[in-house]
């Protein structure tokens, strides 16, 4: 019998409450009291999010994305500068223990991103894992993945393009130079793809969602069930969301 | 005297450094250690930037400094390493 883990949809969130539902499912697996969990979601408002390591302010353009209503919020996990729109995130949270999950970082990016890229097949998109952290289809990204290890668990997440507009993501992102910025957003241009631009169609959030479950239902051999957060889990995202996320402690701390 | 460099790491990510140096002793004042690497666990860059106040800026000390806090916390970098890092930092120097 295939070993069973829990799916969640949660759709539309905000930046601070997706970051704290991630953290939330990390605290609650950690200690056995949920099983692996997959989640895809989206983002309301429109938000960047930033890898553990960088600078908000030397990365962000704060007053451009306050003009937008974009919100901004650190991850946990390390890794670029996102602007999440038009796209599905996932993330997936697994006990380092796990035998799916291999104590190598490096491999369990690629494990993960097989899911991904199985999902992408369904939609007769072909793409392949180039590390450290992208999936890429015809040669271009596709999508940016980022993973972290607490309490002797994995979080990763990452995005799946639907679309993009590389000149409104380049009004929200600073760039080292001013001067090169026409260069980047054509550089970008050519190096970043997504599902509408490869199949010439719009694909919606569910039937990318519907695919990603293949996907991971394969790769890693198990089934997804349908669930919800747990009280604990709800408990700690509120936690999560009101002490952390949405703080200008934590997300101005670099 | 405080200085920034941006310097992409060969194969990996691009490291953002801010630093204050004293211009006479060449000593770190502060660090910080910014970008689109991985490190972990990811409270270790704030250990490497503790332990480095009061370093002196030089090639040799950085690298053998970094790879001793590197082994002592057990950090793991993906797309960072202590040359890498050490470069970084001293591109700083104006």
């Amino acid at each position: 019998m295939k070993e069973k883990w829990r799916l969640l949809i949660t759709e539309k969130n905000s930046a601070y409450r997706n970051m704290a539902m991630d953290r939330a499912e990390l605290v609650s697996i950690s200690k056995g009291n949920t099983p692996p969990t997959v989640r895809f979601f989206t983002w309301k408002p429109r938000a960047i999010s930033i890898g553990y390591f960088q600078s908000l302010e030397d990365e962000v353009n704060l007053d451009a994305c306050k003009n937008l209503g974009v919100d901004y919020v650190r991850r946990i996990t390390g890794g670029g500068a996102v602007f999440h729109d038009k796209e599905l995130t996932y993330s997936i949270v697994i006990p380092e223990s796990h035998s799916q999950v291999s104590k190598n970082i490096m491999e369990s990016y690629g494990r993960i991103c097989g899911a991904i890229i199985k999902g992408l097949k369904q939609l007769e998109i072909d793409s392949s894992y180039i590390p450290i952290n992208d999936i890429i289809a015809d040669g271009k990204k596709i999508s940016g993945n980022a993973q972290t290890r607490k309490a002797k668990t994995v979080l990763q997440h990452g995005t799946i393009l639907m679309d993009v507009d590389v000149e409104e993501m380049f009004s929200l992102l600073l760039v080292p130079n001013e001067k090169i910025r026409d260069k980047m957003i054509s550089d970008v241009k050519q190096r970043v793809t997504s599902i509408k631009h490869i199949l010439g169609k719009d694909i919606s959030f569910n039937q990318i969602a519907d695919a990603m479950r293949i996907g991971f239902e394969e790769e890693f051999n198990i089934e997804l069930n349908k669930g919800i957060l747990t009280d604990e889990e709800i408990e700690l995202t509120n936690k999560f969301e009101k002490e952390f996320f949405s703080t200008k402690e934590w997300n101005h701390r670099r | 005297m405080q200085s920034r460099s941006i310097y992409k790491i060969p194969n990996g990510k691009l490291l953002k450094i801010f630093l204050e140096y004293n211009e006479k002793t060449n000593l770190i004042y502060e660090l910080k250690i910014t970008g689109d690497f991985f490190a972990y666990p990811e409270e270790a860059i704030e250990i490497i930037e503790k332990e480095l106040k009061n370093a002196l800026l030089n090639k040799e000390i950085l690298i053998k400094k970094i790879d001793s806090i590197v082994k002592k916390n057990q950090i793991e970098f993906i797309g960072l390493n202590p040359e890498g890092l050490t470069q970084g930092i001293l591109m700083c120097l104006k």
